[in-house]
């Protein structure tokens, strides 16, 4: 047995050994791992791998023990306390060191899509993070890739799932959570108005807001939304997903995908910009980018505590100025095709012909979409 | 300059508390405590005991807790009946868990039953905001069913709505902080030592004039927790950590809610105890409370009997009259309470040649002023218990000679300088997890339940960090 099937094993072992306790006691106050099994184990890996913090999986043990000790049943306890020492011997073995001499981090590299090759099962879907500074043409890009691979594309449509789930009625569009439309169906002036407190609200709907929202602040309850969405959507189909902090949601659900950014430089965002938004003045449209950027970059590290447009969070990075949008479409395409070919995307591709229909129905008009890049929102990092 | 003075002489009495500085405080006072110094060496030995071991041999602690305690108390005990005699030995040890530790335990028990029977289900989630609020609620409410009650009542739906968090230690100890000390300084129910206060005059709603000065701690530990927590929170969401509000709607439910009759119940048993000791029925000739007479001078007195056996009583129907299954989703277990019963037997006996000292030489210690009354009584209480640190300054100051301030059994005590007695005593058991009761129960209830909380002295580091700057900011601004 390898040293990472015997980790992966032991790790198995403490969040069962954590479940098994919790289940004895009927307790509701919650647990040591409390997030789904597959993250708690890959958590737990990363722990006894980095062998510095062991110090901190002898403490998330011992207070597993903590909780088995007050287990009533004697030998339900007997039994779980003779788990618990072993597990804790083996823990205390671990060898020193598990350096492998390569650079790859194995968990990054088994969730990135380009890699699917060896490891992409038949139950895994498509799944592409498209994150983009405005005037990069990011939108165009990825709604022509997805139509190109005949996947179903996402930007606003998770939003209005999210409405639904929470419940809301119509007159609550106007809120902070507007996402670029308000109640008459004008788009919003910036995309930094989505999340702006709502102006004047009475105590009433103070605290219906309160409750609507598990008294959670509304962005942070409609974030929480859209990750559960996302990852249910990944269970079911391919699709190609505009920011929202896709590739993190991703990331921390390992659930596989392939992330990707696109940008360009900021005299083009800007001629772009202004292509979209006649009316603005150079120096206006200098002034919109930088604050969207600062929004974009404020949001995104809120939620993920990572650096918006940093390399290191993608697994690609693209200057669409130099590929044009329908160069840089060709080519992701080509990237994402070449490596599934023979293997995944083609029959999801052909599954989806199949269905083109319904797709279409969720895919929005190519040239309605080319027409402008609708007003970004810091959600859309 | 004088401010800094101020300061570095508070400092010094915080030193007081140590053997050493207090050896050296002895060897200059002429009429020093019949009780050698050396005699406090079982209660540093306990406290380091406590702090120590279950980081280094926390299996070993845990199996060995009743013996360390009996080992450390004949450790204070033995040397004790050679000196005094055996009589006094007994005497000392009976007097401190008949008259202190019994009514301790039993409130505690009973506060422990009650809350426990009472469990909160819904989907409210924990966040920054939310914890805030029900720290404010928990600080607020302190005053009024105590801070045992309120941290009993309140830490099951504290842990249980920020279950889904990883990184929640820092609410449990801003919990410790409000609810379970600073809240308690409005009313006697609040905390003991007020209790004694009003037993010896100080007027019953006269603890409100310390609103101001709890509104403040609030505020700024608040503040300074909405940061914390933020940052915690923000790293959990950056973790992929999400809460479950799938549904629409927040439901909130509480089951077994007729056990607030019993949480009153027990309230109404601890403000009989403060009254009824002044009533002629329970007095002799000479003043003295009536009770049963254990042994020389100790006795159990009637109004600790019916306090007693009102909280008892108490504990015993809302075990009677609640659903099992309640107990068992609040995670029910007597592993908190049993941990405190063991280890305050320890340390009440081996505590006492310490208040002997502090009250031999309380009033040699050359405070007069409310700022030193503030830090003395606060550094004694972060680890004697409070209520006779308080009575011991409360005393002090009452034989200064002031003529003009509140009046008391013990004499006139200026205003400011009973703010800063009490302020000191109520606020300053926060600074350990032995401080106040309530601490270590609330300390247990987290470890139990998923909370991975410091250790003695890594929580000692939070209070110095957090605590000490805001009570700075309480001298300057209220007792200088």
């Amino acid at each position: 047995m390898s040293n990472e099937d015997k980790i992966r094993e032991l790790a198995e072992r403490i969040y069962d050994l954590d479940a098994e306790v919790y289940a004895h006691l009927g307790s509701s106050l919650g647990r040591v791992y409390n997030s789904d099994r597959e993250r708690c184990v890959s958590e737990l890996m990363e722990l006894m791998v980095t062998r510095s913090q062991a110090n901190l999986i002898r403490s998330e043990l011992s207070l597993i023990g903590n909780m088995a000790r007050t287990i009533k049943d004697k030998d339900e306890r007997r039994m779980v306390m003779t788990e618990y020492n072993r597990i804790l011997q083996e823990v205390t073995s671990l060898p020193d060191s598990f350096a492998s001499g390569d650079v790859i981090n194995m968990e990054l590299a088994n969730l990135n899509a380009f890699n699917l090759k060896k490891r992409f099962s038949k139950d895994d879907h498509l799944i592409i993070c498209i994150s983009w500074t405005y005037g990069s043409g990011g939108v165009n890009i990825g709604f022509k890739l997805a139509d190109k691979l005949k996947i179903n594309f996402y930007d606003a449509e998770i939003f209005e799932a999210v409405l639904k789930r929470f419940e809301m009625e119509k007159d609550a569009m106007q809120d902070p959570t507007g996402y670029g439309v308000r109640p008459d169906g004008s788009l919003v002036d910036t995309p930094s108005d989505a999340f702006k407190p709502a102006r004047h609200l009475t105590l009433r709907q103070h605290f219906k807001e309160f409750s609507r929202f598990h008294g959670l602040p509304k962005k942070d309850a409609v974030f929480f939304n859209e990750s559960d969405l996302l990852c249910d959507m990944a269970k079911k189909e391919d699709f190609v997903i505009l920011g929202r902090c896709g590739n993190v949601i991703m990331e921390n659900n390992r659930i596989p995908h392939i992330s990707i950014f696109i940008t360009a430089p900021f005299e083009q965002r800007v001629k772009r910009t202004m292509e979209i938004h006649s009316e603005m003045t150079i120096k206006q449209a200098k002034q919109y980018l930088k604050k969207l950027d600062r929004e974009k970059t404020h949001h995104y590290r809120f939620y993920t505590g990572r650096k918006w447009g940093n390399a290191n969070n993608y697994d690609l990075c693209i200057n669409s100025a130099s590929y044009g949008i329908d160069g840089t479409v060709d080519f992701l395409y080509r990237m994402i095709n070449a490596r599934t070919k023979g293997d995944k995307t083609v029959p999801a591709a052909d599954a989806a012909d199949t269905a083109a229909a319904d797709t279409a129905a969720k895919t929005p008009d190519t040239e309605t979409a080319a027409k402008a890049e609708p007003a970004a929102s810091p959600l859309e990092a | 300059m004088k401010k800094i003075l101020a300061f570095l002489g508070s400092l010094g009495l915080m030193c007081l508390s140590s053997p050493i500085s207090a050896l050296a405080a002895e060897e200059e006072g002429a009429a020093a405590a019949a009780v050698p110094l050396w005699m406090c060496i079982p209660f540093a030995g306990l406290l380091l005991c406590i702090a120590i071991l279950p980081l280094v041999k926390g299996e070993w602690w845990e199996k060995h807790q009743p013996h360390a305690v009996a080992a450390w108390s004949l450790v204070f005990v033995i040397p004790f009946a050679v000196l005094f005699g055996a009589g006094s030995a007994l005497e000392t040890v009976l007097e401190c868990m008949i008259n202190d530790y019994l009514t301790f335990i039993v409130l505690l028990f009973g506060l422990f039953c009650v809350a426990g029977n009472i469990t909160m289900s819904g989907d409210l989630a924990g966040s920054p905001r939310v914890n805030v609020g029900l720290l404010a609620l928990g600080t607020l409410l302190s005053s009024w069913i105590g801070t045992t009650g309120a941290s009993m009542l309140m830490i099951r739906p504290v842990v249980k709505m920020n279950a889904w968090r990883k990184r929640k230690r820092q609410i449990v100890i801003f919990f410790i902080f409000l609810v379970s000390n600073i809240g308690g300084c409005l009313t006697p129910i609040g905390d003991p030592p007020l209790l004694m206060g009003f037993m010896r005059g100080v007027p019953f709603f006269w603890s409100l004039k310390l609103l101001p000065i709890l509104i403040f701690n609030m505020v700024v530990l608040l503040s300074v927790f909405y940061v914390i927590d933020m940052h915690a929170y923000r790293q959990d969401i950056a973790s992929g950590l999400k809460p479950d509000i799938s549904k629409p709607g927040t439901e909130v439910k509480l089951r077994g809610v007729h056990n607030l009759i019993f949480l009153v119940m027990i309230v109404a048993a601890v403000i009989l105890s403060g009254t009824l000791p002044s009533m002629p029925m329970f007095q002799d000739a000479q003043g003295n409370t009536l009770g049963i007479h254990i042994f020389g001078e100790v006795t159990l007195s009637w109004p600790a009997i019916i306090e007693i056996a009102i909280i008892l009583l108490a504990a015993f129907l809302s075990f009677k009259t609640t659903d099992v299954e309640i107990r068992r989703e609040n995670h029910f277990t007597w592993g908190a309470i049993q941990e405190v019963a063991v280890l305050f037997v320890g340390i009440f006996i081996t505590m006492q040649p310490a208040l002997m000292i502090l009250e031999a030489n309380g009033s040699r210690l050359g405070l007069t002023e409310p700022y030193q009354m503030f830090w003395a009584a606060g550094a004694l209480s972060s680890f004697l218990d409070n209520t006779p640190t308080y009575l011991v300054f409360l005393t002090t100051a009452g034989s200064l000679g002031f003529t003009e301030g509140m009046v008391t059994a013990l004499g006139t005590v200026p205003v400011k300088m009973l703010m800063a007695i009490s302020c000191g005593a109520v606020f300053m058991g926060a600074n350990t997890y032995i401080g106040n009761a309530p601490n270590f129960m609330v300390k247990s209830i987290a470890d139990e339940n998923g909370v991975r909380m410091p250790s003695f002295f890594g929580y000692i580091l939070w209070s110095l960090s957090f605590l000490i700057p805001v009570f700075i900011l309480d001298m300057l601004l209220f007792f200088l």
